[in-house]
Protein backbone atom coordinates (compact mmCIF):
# COMPACT_ATOMS: atom_id res chain seq x y z
CA UNK A 1 0.00 0.00 0.00
CA UNK A 2 2.71 2.47 1.06
CA UNK A 3 4.70 1.61 -2.07
CA UNK A 4 1.95 3.19 -4.18
CA UNK A 5 2.19 6.55 -2.40
CA UNK A 6 5.94 6.52 -1.78
CA UNK A 7 7.24 5.29 -5.14
CA UNK A 8 10.37 7.48 -5.07
CA UNK A 9 11.43 6.18 -1.65
CA UNK A 10 11.13 2.53 -2.65
CA UNK A 11 12.77 3.33 -5.99
CA UNK A 12 15.77 4.63 -4.03
CA UNK A 13 15.84 1.35 -2.09
CA UNK A 14 15.95 -0.71 -5.29
CA UNK A 15 18.47 1.66 -6.93
CA UNK A 16 20.75 1.28 -3.91
CA UNK A 17 20.58 -2.49 -4.43
CA UNK A 18 21.45 -1.99 -8.11
CA UNK A 19 24.38 0.20 -7.08
CA UNK A 20 25.62 -2.53 -4.74
CA UNK A 21 25.29 -5.10 -7.55
CA UNK A 22 27.45 -2.89 -9.79
CA UNK A 23 29.95 -2.42 -6.96
CA UNK A 24 30.15 -6.20 -6.49
CA UNK A 25 30.59 -6.66 -10.24
CA UNK A 26 33.41 -4.07 -10.29
CA UNK A 27 35.03 -5.97 -7.42
CA UNK A 28 34.68 -9.31 -9.27
CA UNK A 29 36.28 -7.94 -12.46
CA UNK A 30 39.02 -6.32 -10.38
CA UNK A 31 39.82 -9.63 -8.69
CA UNK A 32 39.82 -11.53 -12.00
CA UNK A 33 42.07 -8.88 -13.56
CA UNK A 34 44.54 -9.12 -10.65
CA UNK A 35 44.55 -12.92 -10.79
CA UNK A 36 45.16 -12.78 -14.52
CA UNK A 37 48.05 -10.35 -13.92
CA UNK A 38 49.59 -12.54 -11.22
CA UNK A 39 49.32 -15.63 -13.45
CA UNK A 40 50.17 -14.22 -16.87
CA UNK A 41 51.45 -10.67 -16.34
CA UNK A 42 50.24 -7.82 -18.54
CA UNK A 43 48.28 -9.53 -21.32
CA UNK A 44 45.13 -9.14 -23.46
CA UNK A 45 43.03 -10.88 -20.84
CA UNK A 46 44.15 -8.32 -18.22
CA UNK A 47 43.29 -5.44 -20.59
CA UNK A 48 39.89 -6.96 -21.25
CA UNK A 49 39.15 -7.40 -17.52
CA UNK A 50 40.38 -3.86 -16.79
CA UNK A 51 37.93 -2.65 -19.42
CA UNK A 52 35.15 -4.70 -17.78
CA UNK A 53 36.08 -3.15 -14.40
CA UNK A 54 35.89 0.31 -15.97
CA UNK A 55 32.48 -0.45 -17.50
CA UNK A 56 31.06 -1.72 -14.20
CA UNK A 57 32.47 1.35 -12.42
CA UNK A 58 30.78 3.61 -15.00
CA UNK A 59 27.50 1.72 -14.52
CA UNK A 60 27.80 2.26 -10.76
CA UNK A 61 28.35 5.98 -11.45
CA UNK A 62 25.22 6.10 -13.60
CA UNK A 63 23.15 4.47 -10.85
CA UNK A 64 24.60 6.94 -8.35
CA UNK A 65 23.54 9.90 -10.53
CA UNK A 66 20.07 8.35 -10.90
CA UNK A 67 19.76 8.16 -7.10
CA UNK A 68 21.01 11.74 -6.73
CA UNK A 69 18.48 12.99 -9.28
CA UNK A 70 15.69 11.25 -7.35
CA UNK A 71 16.94 12.87 -4.15
CA UNK A 72 16.85 16.32 -5.72
CA UNK A 73 13.24 15.66 -6.74
CA UNK A 74 12.44 15.74 -2.99
CA UNK A 75 12.35 12.04 -2.21
CA UNK A 76 12.94 11.23 1.48
CA UNK A 77 13.09 13.61 4.44
CA UNK A 78 15.91 16.20 4.34
CA UNK A 79 18.20 14.53 6.87
CA UNK A 80 17.94 11.18 5.07
CA UNK A 81 18.71 12.89 1.76
CA UNK A 82 21.91 14.33 3.23
CA UNK A 83 22.87 11.00 4.80
CA UNK A 84 22.36 8.99 1.61
CA UNK A 85 24.10 11.54 -0.64
CA UNK A 86 27.10 11.54 1.71
CA UNK A 87 27.10 7.75 1.90
CA UNK A 88 27.00 7.40 -1.89
CA UNK A 89 29.85 9.87 -2.34
CA UNK A 90 32.01 7.96 0.16
CA UNK A 91 31.00 4.53 -1.20
CA UNK A 92 31.66 5.54 -4.79
CA UNK A 93 35.36 6.08 -4.08
CA UNK A 94 35.81 2.30 -3.71
CA UNK A 95 35.08 1.26 -7.35
CA UNK A 96 37.20 4.27 -8.34
CA UNK A 97 40.12 2.87 -6.31
CA UNK A 98 39.72 -0.59 -7.95
CA UNK A 99 39.99 1.02 -11.34
CA UNK A 100 42.87 3.30 -10.32
CA UNK A 101 44.91 0.34 -9.09
CA UNK A 102 44.48 -1.60 -12.33
CA UNK A 103 45.41 1.48 -14.39
CA UNK A 104 48.54 1.92 -12.24
CA UNK A 105 49.58 -1.64 -13.07
CA UNK A 106 48.82 -1.17 -16.77
CA UNK A 107 50.22 2.33 -17.31
CA UNK A 108 53.37 1.89 -15.24
CA UNK A 109 54.03 -1.60 -16.73
CA UNK A 110 54.39 -2.81 -13.18
CA UNK A 111 56.34 -5.98 -12.41
CA UNK A 112 55.63 -7.59 -9.06
CA UNK A 113 58.58 -9.69 -7.86
CA UNK A 114 57.78 -13.32 -6.96
CA UNK A 115 58.63 -12.89 -3.27
CA UNK A 116 55.79 -10.36 -2.94
CA UNK A 117 53.04 -12.15 -4.90
CA UNK A 118 51.78 -14.25 -2.00
CA UNK A 119 51.58 -11.25 0.36
CA UNK A 120 49.82 -9.08 -2.20
CA UNK A 121 47.34 -11.89 -2.91
CA UNK A 122 46.62 -12.07 0.83
CA UNK A 123 46.23 -8.27 1.03
CA UNK A 124 43.80 -8.44 -1.91
CA UNK A 125 41.75 -11.22 -0.24
CA UNK A 126 41.39 -9.33 3.06
CA UNK A 127 40.68 -6.03 1.26
CA UNK A 128 37.92 -7.61 -0.82
CA UNK A 129 36.49 -9.28 2.31
CA UNK A 130 36.18 -5.75 3.74
CA UNK A 131 34.24 -4.72 0.62
CA UNK A 132 31.92 -7.75 0.87
CA UNK A 133 31.16 -6.93 4.50
CA UNK A 134 30.59 -3.30 3.54
CA UNK A 135 28.03 -4.31 0.90
CA UNK A 136 26.23 -6.37 3.58
CA UNK A 137 26.29 -3.35 5.89
CA UNK A 138 24.72 -1.09 3.24
CA UNK A 139 22.03 -3.75 2.67
CA UNK A 140 21.45 -3.92 6.42
CA UNK A 141 20.91 -0.14 6.51
CA UNK A 142 18.27 -0.35 3.79
CA UNK A 143 16.69 -3.72 4.65
CA UNK A 144 17.65 -4.49 8.26
CA UNK A 145 19.08 -7.84 7.14
CA UNK A 146 21.98 -8.02 9.60
CA UNK A 147 23.31 -6.37 12.74
CA UNK A 148 25.18 -3.24 11.61
CA UNK A 149 27.33 -3.02 14.74
CA UNK A 150 28.67 -6.57 14.26
CA UNK A 151 29.51 -5.79 10.64
CA UNK A 152 31.34 -2.57 11.64
CA UNK A 153 33.48 -4.61 14.05
CA UNK A 154 34.27 -7.24 11.41
CA UNK A 155 35.29 -4.56 8.89
CA UNK A 156 37.43 -2.88 11.51
CA UNK A 157 39.21 -6.17 12.27
CA UNK A 158 39.82 -6.80 8.57
CA UNK A 159 41.06 -3.25 8.04
CA UNK A 160 43.58 -3.66 10.87
CA UNK A 161 44.73 -6.90 9.27
CA UNK A 162 45.15 -5.06 5.94
CA UNK A 163 47.25 -2.36 7.63
CA UNK A 164 49.44 -5.04 9.14
CA UNK A 165 49.98 -6.84 5.81
CA UNK A 166 50.57 -3.50 4.09
CA UNK A 167 53.35 -2.60 6.56
CA UNK A 168 54.85 -6.07 6.18
CA UNK A 169 54.95 -5.80 2.38
CA UNK A 170 56.48 -2.31 2.47
CA UNK A 171 59.19 -3.57 4.84
CA UNK A 172 59.92 -6.49 2.51
CA UNK A 173 60.12 -4.11 -0.47
CA UNK A 174 62.65 -1.86 1.22
CA UNK A 175 64.65 -4.80 2.62
CA UNK A 176 65.07 -6.18 -0.90
CA UNK A 177 67.72 -5.44 -3.52
CA UNK A 178 65.22 -3.96 -5.94
CA UNK A 179 65.95 -0.80 -7.87
CA UNK A 180 64.96 2.28 -5.72
CA UNK A 181 62.56 3.42 -8.45
CA UNK A 182 60.85 -0.01 -8.45
CA UNK A 183 60.66 0.11 -4.63
CA UNK A 184 58.79 3.44 -4.72
CA UNK A 185 56.58 2.21 -7.55
CA UNK A 186 55.61 -0.96 -5.62
CA UNK A 187 55.08 0.99 -2.41
CA UNK A 188 52.65 3.26 -4.23
CA UNK A 189 50.63 0.27 -5.45
CA UNK A 190 50.55 -1.33 -1.99
CA UNK A 191 49.38 1.94 -0.42
CA UNK A 192 46.66 2.26 -3.09
CA UNK A 193 45.49 -1.25 -2.22
CA UNK A 194 45.49 -0.30 1.49
CA UNK A 195 43.37 2.77 0.67
CA UNK A 196 40.52 0.48 -0.37
CA UNK A 197 40.18 -1.11 3.08
CA UNK A 198 40.70 2.29 4.76
CA UNK A 199 37.86 3.74 2.69
CA UNK A 200 35.66 0.68 3.44
CA UNK A 201 36.28 1.26 7.14
CA UNK A 202 35.39 4.97 6.84
CA UNK A 203 32.15 4.19 4.97
CA UNK A 204 31.33 1.47 7.50
CA UNK A 205 31.60 3.97 10.39
CA UNK A 206 29.50 6.48 8.48
CA UNK A 207 26.75 3.85 8.04
CA UNK A 208 26.91 3.09 11.75
CA UNK A 209 26.40 6.80 12.56
CA UNK A 210 23.47 6.98 10.10
CA UNK A 211 21.86 3.99 11.83
CA UNK A 212 22.36 5.24 15.40
CA UNK A 213 21.07 8.68 14.38
CA UNK A 214 17.77 6.92 13.73
CA UNK A 215 17.46 5.83 17.33
CA UNK A 216 15.75 8.43 19.52
CA UNK B 1 -22.65 40.37 5.83
CA UNK B 2 -20.69 43.66 6.03
CA UNK B 3 -20.81 43.48 9.83
CA UNK B 4 -19.06 40.07 9.69
CA UNK B 5 -16.05 41.39 7.77
CA UNK B 6 -13.92 41.95 10.89
CA UNK B 7 -14.48 38.35 11.95
CA UNK B 8 -13.84 36.99 8.47
CA UNK B 9 -10.57 38.95 8.26
CA UNK B 10 -9.61 37.63 11.71
CA UNK B 11 -10.35 34.06 10.53
CA UNK B 12 -8.36 34.60 7.35
CA UNK B 13 -5.29 35.88 9.24
CA UNK B 14 -5.68 33.06 11.80
CA UNK B 15 -5.58 30.51 8.98
CA UNK B 16 -2.66 32.24 7.24
CA UNK B 17 -0.59 32.37 10.44
CA UNK B 18 -1.47 29.25 12.41
CA UNK B 19 -1.49 26.52 9.74
CA UNK B 20 2.31 26.76 9.95
CA UNK B 21 2.21 25.30 13.45
CA UNK B 22 0.70 22.06 12.18
CA UNK B 23 2.00 21.68 8.62
CA UNK B 24 5.00 24.03 8.56
CA UNK B 25 7.70 21.44 9.18
CA UNK B 26 6.35 19.07 6.51
CA UNK B 27 5.98 21.81 3.87
CA UNK B 28 9.22 23.70 4.60
CA UNK B 29 11.24 20.49 4.29
CA UNK B 30 9.39 19.54 1.06
CA UNK B 31 8.07 16.35 2.64
CA UNK B 32 4.55 17.37 1.69
CA UNK B 33 3.54 19.63 -1.21
CA UNK B 34 2.07 22.96 -0.13
CA UNK B 35 -1.10 22.30 -2.15
CA UNK B 36 -1.66 18.93 -0.40
CA UNK B 37 -0.99 20.42 3.04
CA UNK B 38 -3.21 23.47 2.38
CA UNK B 39 -6.13 21.36 1.11
CA UNK B 40 -5.86 18.89 4.01
CA UNK B 41 -5.47 21.66 6.60
CA UNK B 42 -8.41 23.72 5.34
CA UNK B 43 -10.67 20.64 5.15
CA UNK B 44 -9.77 19.49 8.66
CA UNK B 45 -10.03 23.02 10.09
CA UNK B 46 -13.57 23.24 8.74
CA UNK B 47 -14.40 19.77 10.12
CA UNK B 48 -13.00 20.65 13.55
CA UNK B 49 -14.88 23.94 13.62
CA UNK B 50 -18.20 22.32 12.65
CA UNK B 51 -17.91 19.25 14.90
CA UNK B 52 -16.25 20.62 18.03
CA UNK B 53 -16.18 24.41 17.82
CA UNK B 54 -19.30 25.03 19.94
CA UNK B 55 -17.69 24.80 23.40
CA UNK B 56 -15.27 27.66 22.73
CA UNK B 57 -18.05 29.80 21.30
CA UNK B 58 -20.13 29.24 24.45
CA UNK B 59 -17.19 30.33 26.65
CA UNK B 60 -16.35 33.51 24.73
CA UNK B 61 -19.97 34.62 24.26
CA UNK B 62 -20.43 34.17 28.02
CA UNK B 63 -17.61 36.61 28.89
CA UNK B 64 -19.84 39.66 28.43
CA UNK B 65 -23.13 40.61 26.84
CA UNK B 66 -22.80 41.94 23.32
CA UNK B 67 -25.08 43.66 20.85
CA UNK B 68 -24.56 43.72 17.07
CA UNK B 69 -22.64 47.00 17.30
CA UNK B 70 -20.23 45.89 20.08
CA UNK B 71 -19.77 42.52 18.35
CA UNK B 72 -18.55 44.28 15.22
CA UNK B 73 -16.35 46.63 17.31
CA UNK B 74 -14.69 43.73 19.16
CA UNK B 75 -14.06 41.73 15.98
CA UNK B 76 -12.59 44.78 14.20
CA UNK B 77 -10.45 45.59 17.27
CA UNK B 78 -9.14 42.01 17.39
CA UNK B 79 -8.44 42.04 13.64
CA UNK B 80 -6.60 45.39 13.90
CA UNK B 81 -4.55 44.06 16.85
CA UNK B 82 -3.45 41.04 14.82
CA UNK B 83 -2.42 43.36 11.97
CA UNK B 84 -0.54 45.75 14.29
CA UNK B 85 1.33 42.89 16.01
CA UNK B 86 2.23 41.42 12.60
CA UNK B 87 3.52 44.81 11.36
CA UNK B 88 5.75 45.09 14.46
CA UNK B 89 6.90 41.49 13.98
CA UNK B 90 5.62 40.30 17.36
CA UNK B 91 4.19 36.80 17.85
CA UNK B 92 0.43 36.81 17.37
CA UNK B 93 -2.18 34.99 19.41
CA UNK B 94 -5.55 35.46 17.74
CA UNK B 95 -7.19 33.96 20.85
CA UNK B 96 -5.67 36.65 23.06
CA UNK B 97 -6.62 39.38 20.62
CA UNK B 98 -10.25 38.16 20.49
CA UNK B 99 -10.56 37.80 24.27
CA UNK B 100 -8.77 41.14 24.84
CA UNK B 101 -11.28 42.91 22.58
CA UNK B 102 -14.27 41.27 24.32
CA UNK B 103 -12.72 42.25 27.64
CA UNK B 104 -12.54 45.90 26.50
CA UNK B 105 -16.25 45.91 25.64
CA UNK B 106 -17.05 44.14 28.93
CA UNK B 107 -15.09 46.72 30.94
CA UNK B 108 -16.93 49.60 29.25
CA UNK B 109 -20.31 47.96 29.83
CA UNK B 110 -19.30 46.96 33.34
CA UNK B 111 -20.56 43.47 32.51
CA UNK B 112 -17.68 41.06 32.86
CA UNK B 113 -18.00 37.37 33.66
CA UNK B 114 -15.01 37.14 36.03
CA UNK B 115 -15.13 33.33 36.62
CA UNK B 116 -15.24 32.84 32.84
CA UNK B 117 -12.31 35.23 32.39
CA UNK B 118 -10.39 33.40 35.14
CA UNK B 119 -10.90 30.12 33.29
CA UNK B 120 -9.58 31.69 30.08
CA UNK B 121 -6.51 33.18 31.80
CA UNK B 122 -5.75 29.87 33.52
CA UNK B 123 -5.88 28.11 30.16
CA UNK B 124 -3.56 30.70 28.60
CA UNK B 125 -1.02 30.00 31.33
CA UNK B 126 -1.62 26.30 30.86
CA UNK B 127 -1.04 26.30 27.08
CA UNK B 128 2.79 26.40 26.96
CA UNK B 129 2.96 24.24 30.10
CA UNK B 130 0.50 21.78 28.53
CA UNK B 131 2.53 21.77 25.30
CA UNK B 132 5.67 21.06 27.33
CA UNK B 133 4.18 18.20 29.39
CA UNK B 134 2.37 16.63 26.44
CA UNK B 135 5.49 17.05 24.27
CA UNK B 136 7.67 15.24 26.82
CA UNK B 137 5.08 12.45 27.28
CA UNK B 138 4.63 11.90 23.53
CA UNK B 139 8.37 12.01 22.92
CA UNK B 140 9.07 9.34 25.54
CA UNK B 141 6.19 7.10 24.41
CA UNK B 142 6.88 7.38 20.68
CA UNK B 143 10.64 7.03 21.14
CA UNK B 144 10.16 3.75 23.01
CA UNK B 145 7.94 2.33 20.25
CA UNK B 146 10.20 3.65 17.47
CA UNK B 147 13.35 2.17 19.01
CA UNK B 148 11.74 -1.23 19.65
CA UNK B 149 10.39 -1.35 16.07
CA UNK B 150 13.99 -0.99 14.77
CA UNK B 151 12.93 -0.40 11.16
CA UNK B 152 15.13 0.25 8.13
CA UNK B 153 15.98 3.69 6.76
CA UNK B 154 13.34 3.81 4.01
CA UNK B 155 10.48 2.47 6.17
CA UNK B 156 11.45 4.86 8.96
CA UNK B 157 11.40 7.73 6.48
CA UNK B 158 8.03 6.76 5.03
CA UNK B 159 6.58 6.23 8.50
CA UNK B 160 7.72 9.69 9.63
CA UNK B 161 6.24 11.34 6.54
CA UNK B 162 2.89 9.55 6.89
CA UNK B 163 2.83 10.40 10.59
CA UNK B 164 3.61 14.06 9.88
CA UNK B 165 0.72 14.26 7.40
CA UNK B 166 -1.66 12.50 9.82
CA UNK B 167 -0.52 14.60 12.78
CA UNK B 168 -0.79 17.78 10.68
CA UNK B 169 -4.35 16.89 9.68
CA UNK B 170 -5.26 16.16 13.29
CA UNK B 171 -3.58 19.43 14.31
CA UNK B 172 -5.66 21.30 11.74
CA UNK B 173 -8.81 19.64 13.11
CA UNK B 174 -7.88 20.69 16.66
CA UNK B 175 -7.03 24.20 15.41
CA UNK B 176 -10.48 24.55 13.85
CA UNK B 177 -12.23 23.14 16.93
CA UNK B 178 -10.28 25.38 19.28
CA UNK B 179 -9.89 28.64 17.39
CA UNK B 180 -13.15 29.08 15.49
CA UNK B 181 -14.59 30.79 18.59
CA UNK B 182 -12.09 33.66 18.14
CA UNK B 183 -13.65 34.40 14.78
CA UNK B 184 -17.32 33.82 15.38
CA UNK B 185 -18.22 33.85 19.11
CA UNK B 186 -18.98 37.58 19.27
CA UNK B 187 -21.53 37.29 16.46
CA UNK B 188 -23.30 34.42 18.21
CA UNK B 189 -23.27 36.45 21.44
CA UNK B 190 -24.87 39.39 19.64
CA UNK B 191 -27.49 37.16 18.02
CA UNK B 192 -26.18 37.88 14.50
CA UNK B 193 -25.42 34.21 13.76
CA UNK B 194 -26.51 30.78 14.96
CA UNK B 195 -23.81 28.50 16.39
CA UNK B 196 -23.82 26.37 13.21
CA UNK B 197 -23.57 29.29 10.79
CA UNK B 198 -20.86 30.85 13.02
CA UNK B 199 -18.74 27.67 12.95
CA UNK B 200 -19.32 27.35 9.20
CA UNK B 201 -18.32 30.95 8.41
CA UNK B 202 -15.44 30.79 10.91
CA UNK B 203 -14.17 27.47 9.54
CA UNK B 204 -14.44 28.69 5.94
CA UNK B 205 -12.60 31.95 6.65
CA UNK B 206 -9.76 30.11 8.46
CA UNK B 207 -9.61 27.62 5.59
CA UNK B 208 -9.49 30.50 3.12
CA UNK B 209 -6.53 31.99 5.00
CA UNK B 210 -4.72 28.64 4.83
CA UNK B 211 -5.36 28.23 1.11
CA UNK B 212 -4.43 31.77 0.09
CA UNK B 213 -1.67 33.04 2.36
CA UNK B 214 -0.21 30.39 4.66
CA UNK B 215 2.71 29.40 2.41
CA UNK B 216 5.22 32.15 3.38
CA UNK B 217 4.50 31.64 7.09
CA UNK B 218 4.80 27.86 6.70
CA UNK B 219 8.18 28.32 5.01
CA UNK B 220 9.58 30.55 7.79
CA UNK B 221 8.01 28.92 10.87
CA UNK B 222 8.48 25.44 9.41
CA UNK B 223 12.20 25.92 8.86
CA UNK B 224 12.62 26.75 12.56
CA UNK B 225 10.87 23.48 13.42
CA UNK B 226 12.80 21.48 10.85
CA UNK B 227 16.04 22.49 12.57
CA UNK B 228 14.88 19.90 15.06
CA UNK B 229 14.93 16.45 13.46
CA UNK B 230 11.91 14.92 11.71
CA UNK B 231 11.00 12.83 14.76
CA UNK B 232 11.03 15.85 17.10
CA UNK B 233 9.05 17.91 14.56
CA UNK B 234 6.42 15.14 14.59
CA UNK B 235 6.33 15.22 18.40
CA UNK B 236 5.86 19.02 18.35
CA UNK B 237 2.97 18.82 15.87
CA UNK B 238 1.28 16.05 17.90
CA UNK B 239 1.77 17.97 21.16
CA UNK B 240 0.22 21.10 19.61
CA UNK B 241 -2.70 19.07 18.25
CA UNK B 242 -3.40 17.36 21.59
CA UNK B 243 -3.05 20.62 23.56
CA UNK B 244 -5.40 22.51 21.23
CA UNK B 245 -7.87 19.60 21.23
CA UNK B 246 -7.92 19.36 25.04
CA UNK B 247 -8.63 23.09 25.30
CA UNK B 248 -11.31 22.73 22.62
CA UNK B 249 -13.03 20.24 24.98
CA UNK B 250 -12.58 22.68 27.87
CA UNK B 251 -13.99 25.38 25.62
CA UNK B 252 -11.16 27.91 25.73
CA UNK B 253 -9.45 29.12 22.56
CA UNK B 254 -5.68 29.09 23.04
CA UNK B 255 -2.61 29.96 21.00
CA UNK B 256 -1.11 27.07 19.02
CA UNK B 257 2.12 29.09 18.70
CA UNK B 258 2.47 29.04 22.49
CA UNK B 259 1.83 25.29 22.54
CA UNK B 260 4.63 24.92 19.95
CA UNK B 261 7.03 26.85 22.20
CA UNK B 262 6.11 24.61 25.16
CA UNK B 263 6.62 21.41 23.16
CA UNK B 264 9.96 22.58 21.69
CA UNK B 265 11.15 23.52 25.20
CA UNK B 266 10.06 20.08 26.45
CA UNK B 267 12.15 18.34 23.79
CA UNK B 268 15.06 20.60 24.71
CA UNK B 269 14.75 19.56 28.38
CA UNK B 270 14.65 15.85 27.44
CA UNK B 271 17.69 16.12 25.20
CA UNK B 272 19.55 18.54 27.44
CA UNK B 273 19.92 21.12 24.70
CA UNK B 274 18.86 24.72 24.29
CA UNK B 275 16.13 24.63 21.64
CA UNK B 276 14.94 28.22 21.98
CA UNK B 277 17.16 31.23 22.64
CA UNK B 278 16.44 33.81 25.35
CA UNK B 279 15.70 36.58 22.83
CA UNK B 280 12.95 34.50 21.16
CA UNK B 281 11.44 33.75 24.58
CA UNK B 282 11.45 37.46 25.49
CA UNK B 283 9.83 38.24 22.15
CA UNK B 284 7.08 35.72 22.88
CA UNK B 285 6.53 37.03 26.43
CA UNK B 286 6.17 40.61 25.19
CA UNK B 287 3.64 39.45 22.58
CA UNK B 288 1.85 37.36 25.23
CA UNK B 289 1.28 40.43 27.46
CA UNK B 290 0.79 43.06 24.77
CA UNK B 291 -1.76 41.28 22.54
CA UNK B 292 -4.75 41.25 24.96
CA UNK B 293 -3.88 44.72 26.28
CA UNK B 294 -3.68 46.29 22.80
CA UNK B 295 -6.91 44.55 21.73
CA UNK B 296 -8.69 45.67 24.92
CA UNK B 297 -7.59 49.32 24.52
CA UNK B 298 -8.41 49.30 20.83
CA UNK B 299 -11.93 47.95 21.45
CA UNK B 300 -12.49 50.62 24.10
CA UNK B 301 -11.18 53.37 21.80
CA UNK B 302 -13.33 52.18 18.88
CA UNK B 303 -16.39 51.99 21.11
CA UNK B 304 -15.67 55.51 22.40
CA UNK B 305 -15.18 56.84 18.86
CA UNK B 306 -18.44 55.33 17.61
CA UNK B 307 -20.39 56.94 20.43
CA UNK B 308 -19.00 60.42 19.80
CA UNK B 309 -21.78 62.80 18.73
CA UNK B 310 -21.32 65.96 16.73
CA UNK B 311 -22.89 68.82 18.61
CA UNK B 312 -23.03 72.04 16.54
CA UNK B 313 -21.66 74.98 18.53
CA UNK B 314 -24.63 77.29 17.92
CA UNK B 315 -27.34 74.78 18.74
CA UNK B 316 -27.69 75.82 22.41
Amino acid sequence: MLRVFFKKEYQIQSLMQRYLDELKLTKEHFLQALNSYFDKGLCEEFDFLLNQTHKAESEADDVRYEIETLMYSKALIPESRGDILGLLEALDRIPGLFQLLLYMIQNQKLKIPDFLVQDIRELTTVTLACCDLLCKEVEALFKKTEDIKALVQSIDTNESRCDHIERQIISKIFDSDLDPFEKLQLKEVVIAMGDISDQADRVSRRIYIISIKRRV
Amino acid sequence: MFSLLGGIYLGWSLGANNAANVFGSAVASRMVKFSTAAILASLFVLLGALLEGQAGIETLRGLTSLNPQTAVISSVAAACTVTIMTVFGLPISTSQAAVGAILGIGLLNNQLNLPGLGKVLACWLGTPVGGLIIGITIYKGLAAVYNVANIDLIKSDVLLRVSLIAAGSYGAYALGANNVANVAAVFVGAGLLTVFSATLIGGLSIGCGILTFSRPVMETVGKKLVRLDAFSALVVVLAVAFTAHIYAFVGVPVSTSQAVIGAVLGIGILRGVNTINRRTLMHILVGWFLTPIVACLLAMALNFAIHLRYVPSGSG
